[in-house]
């Protein structure tokens, strides 16, 4: 480890703009993002499942609000829901004098609540898509069988609708990765933050941005192959035998 | 008149699909007023054959001249094409096709179809080519449906109008391929008679058919084509009545 | 009534600047989707590399780090080229990168990939036996693409070309990060001087979201247009 860094050292040794204090500030940038795009997507998916069954029901009580928020979240930019949340927390009056000013007062806190409120809707979207397109047959079947509607909606028809869901939730994804670079706009430390401060501190853009850019392109990649890997596996079932 | 060129000639030409030759070297002489058949079972290469006529597919060999003219040709990195293929424009324009598939074109009523072609690509006035388009879907029963959609007329009806569509060109020649292959039997009958009437009226045709009674009648030559070869050749009554070869005696034999 | 506190005007100044940007874009963008729709098809092995290689970057890149790289090393290139013709031929020569045009190229740039799928995809969906029917009476490539094929090619483009412009339209909200006042920036800035986020921010949302339904009908009339021809029975 120790000679590694050593030989890292000399390595860019003569690089006046990628030292090893920049390069750090582009990996805690990676981390910030990975942490935010990853746990806005946790929270995101585990309250779009309940979403989207409750946007299909036939109670308009229920399910309009639902569409409402998905329009609202899905209709207006980002940014503008980031804006909302940040500066909502931060103006509201006596805030900062409860406990929860403790959690709030970080930017990460109003970011992770505008993405998760984000990605939530689109994917509410996604999977209500995949529901619907469930095979009658299989509905009928499972009536048949006599099992109830809970246990079809647990049995059959939410796990085939996943699968289907996978290609259109792997742009979800990537999209909430691509995303997430305007966190650097409420002074978090992201990737982005990280490539602005380096831009800002140096005057080198190119080389600020064209290295944070090239991250991303490999995050994407990863993300691309991950989901067509998984694909593979949860579709096989859907490939013509022996093809 | 023996001077006047001969509308379409084509010599020696030969296709090949990768590793498979399809066309072995085939020519053709349409002198005016002919009216030949090619006949042959499926994949002996006689849609191919007229695909090059009007050169959809480029022949790999072979010459094709049209009313006297020759086609030039390259070599390219992509295989053999047309030297100019302003000439080949023009010559489309001489020739024209009438499709198994109809292929009007979706987006346009019967009326826009019909005039397309002789006015953007002939340059004919609007006006003229529009009481033209009438006068012709007039003759193949369509003058009511001038104003409907492909999608809107039954496949009989759309053959019909796409052989309007291709004498509004005034062709020198006109290529069928497969004319009545995708209708209901009750269609086809309609659409033959239309071609049955431009054959007695002296148009120069080539036609890829399955119908052996048409050829019988109307043909002045069938070509009998068997895996990219002209297996036999000459007058109908020749050919279909007295067959030589025994595979075009089962080719002709009725099946059940 | 609602106390804009004075931001009325300039608000409905950043509507317009958001719309200008966002149609300009547009246009850019529907050309580069058609250069690179044609590109991604042709036979040139040159033409499909780069064409591949421009869709794969920018939708691999979020649009912000694209969007920063163009407008501030834009800067900065220009600088340098100005620069030396300033050595060298001695002409005097300054020009400044502008966010609205920054705006304009980054958007379009990176929407002229979208695009070019989506074209491509609608190109593809064109039944060949058309575009065969006009080669064989005698069109030009170009007679067949104006006459048939492009209009062929809309309606199945038309999905795809509403869905882009409906994401077009909320990544114009960027351009208030690069310092173009579009209603974004004016809506942050009353925010903060105001501290009555709310208020502006909703407003905003209701226009982009008043924008999109709008957008929403026209695409559908468009359609309409198109679909001409198609489905009326079967």
């Amino acid at each position: 480890m120790e000679s590694l860094m050593t030989w890292l050292e000399a390595q860019l040794a003569d690089n006046s703009i990628f030292t090893l204090q920049t390069l750090g500030y582009y990996g805690e940038g990676l981390a910030t993002t990975v942490q935010l795009v990853a746990l806005s997507l946790i929270i995101g998916l585990v309250l779009a499942v309940p979403l989207a069954i409750g946007r299909g029901s036939t109670h308009r009580w229920l399910s309009l609000p639902i569409f409402l928020y998905c329009y609202v979240f899905r209709g207006t930019p980002l940014l503008i829901q980031l804006y909302l949340i940040y500066y909502g927390v931060v103006f509201v009056e006596g805030i900062q004098e409860t406990w929860l000013w403790v959690i709030l007062e970080e930017p990460f806190v109003p970011a992770l609540i505008a993405f998760t409120l984000n990605t939530a809707a689109y994917t509410t979207e996604i999977f209500r898509g995949a529901i619907k397109a469930t095979p009658r047959g299989e509905i009928e079947a499972a009536r048949a069988y006599g099992m109830s509607r809970g246990l079809m909606l647990r049995r059959i028809v939410l796990p085939s609708a996943f699968r289907r869901a996978l290609p259109a939730y792997g742009n979800e994804v990537i999209f909430m990765l691509h995303a997430s670079a305007i966190a650097s706009v409420v002074t978090i430390m992201d990737l982005t933050g990280a490539a602005r401060f380096v831009y800002a501190r140096y005057y080198a853009p190119f080389e600020a941005f064209l290295f944070v850019a090239a991250i991303y392109l490999c995050l994407t990649f990863a993300i691309l192959y991950l989901f067509r890997t998984l694909e593979r596996r949860l579709l096989a079932h859907l490939r013509p035998a022996g093809g | 008149m023996a001077d006047t060129p001969i509308p379409l000639e084509v010599r020696n030409i030969t296709k090949r699909f990768g590793d498979t030759e399809v066309l072995k070297g085939l020519s053709l002489q349409a002198h005016k007023g002919d009216v030949i058949t090619l006949i042959g079972a499926s994949g002996s290469g006689k849609s191919t054959f007229l695909r090059c006529m009007n050169l959809l597919e480029q022949p790999d060999e072979g010459e094709l001249i049209v009313h006297g003219e020759p086609i030039r040709f390259k070599q390219t990195r992509h295989g053999r094409e047309p030297a100019d293929w302003k000439q080949v424009v023009a010559m489309r324009a001489k020739l024209s096709m009438v499709f198994q598939s109809f292929n009007l074109w979706a987006h346009m009523t019967l009326l826009e179809n019909v005039i397309e072609a002789p006015v953007h690509v002939l340059g004919k006035p609007k006006q003229e080519a529009i009481a033209h388009a009438r006068e012709l879907l007039e003759r193949v029963g369509l003058a009511e449906r001038a104003a409907y959609y492909p999608a809107q007329m039954s496949g009989g009806q759309q053959q019909r109008g796409a052989i309007a569509r291709a004498l509004a060109m005034d062709p020198e020649v006109m290529l069928f391929d497969e004319p009545t292959s995708a209708l209901d039997p009750e269609l086809v009958g309609d659409v033959l008679k239309v071609m049955r009437d431009l054959a007695k009226e002296g148009r120069t045709m080539i036609v890829v058919t399955h119908e052996m009674a048409f050829a019988r009648d109307v043909s002045t030559q069938v070509i009998y084509l068997h895996q990219g070869q002209v297996e036999e050749a000459g007058p109908p009554d020749e050919v279909l009545g007295n067959p030589r070869s025994e595979r075009l005696r089962q080719f002709l034999a009725p099946k059940h | 009534m609602i106390d804009l506190h004075g931001y009325g005007p300039r608000l409905a100044e950043g509507a317009l600047i958001t719309l200008e940007l966002a149609v300009l874009s547009l246009i850019l963008a529907v050309i580069l989707g058609l250069l690179t729709a044609s590109a991604k098809m042709s036979r040139s092995r040159l033409a499909h590399g780069i064409g591949t290689l421009y869709t794969t970057i920018i939708r691999g890149v979020p649009d912000l780090v694209l969007m920063m790289l163009l407008f501030f090393g834009g800067q900065i290139g220009i600088n340098q080229v100005t620069d030396t013709l300033y050595d060298q031929f001695g002409i005097d020569l300054f020009i400044n990168v502008n966010a609205f045009v920054a705006g304009v190229l980054t958007i379009g740039l990176i929407f002229g990939a979208y695009m070019g799928e989506t074209f491509r995809g609608a190109f593809l969906a064109v039944d060949s036996g058309q575009i065969e029917a006009g080669r064989a009476y005698g069109m030009s490539h170009w007679l067949v693409f104006r006459r048939i094929r492009f209009p062929q090619m809309m309606r199945h483009a038309i999905p795809g070309l509403s869905n882009n412009w409906m994401v077009l339209l909320k990544t114009t909200a960027l351009v208030s990060v690069i310092g173009l006042s579009d209603m974004v920036r004016v809506a942050s800035e009353a925010s903060k001087a105001t501290r009555e986020p709310f208020t502006f921010m909703i407003i905003v949302a209701a226009i982009y979201l008043l924008i999109a339904s709008v957008s929403e009908w026209g695409f559908a009339r468009l359609q309409k247009r198109y679909d001409v021809g198609y489905g009326e029975v079967k």
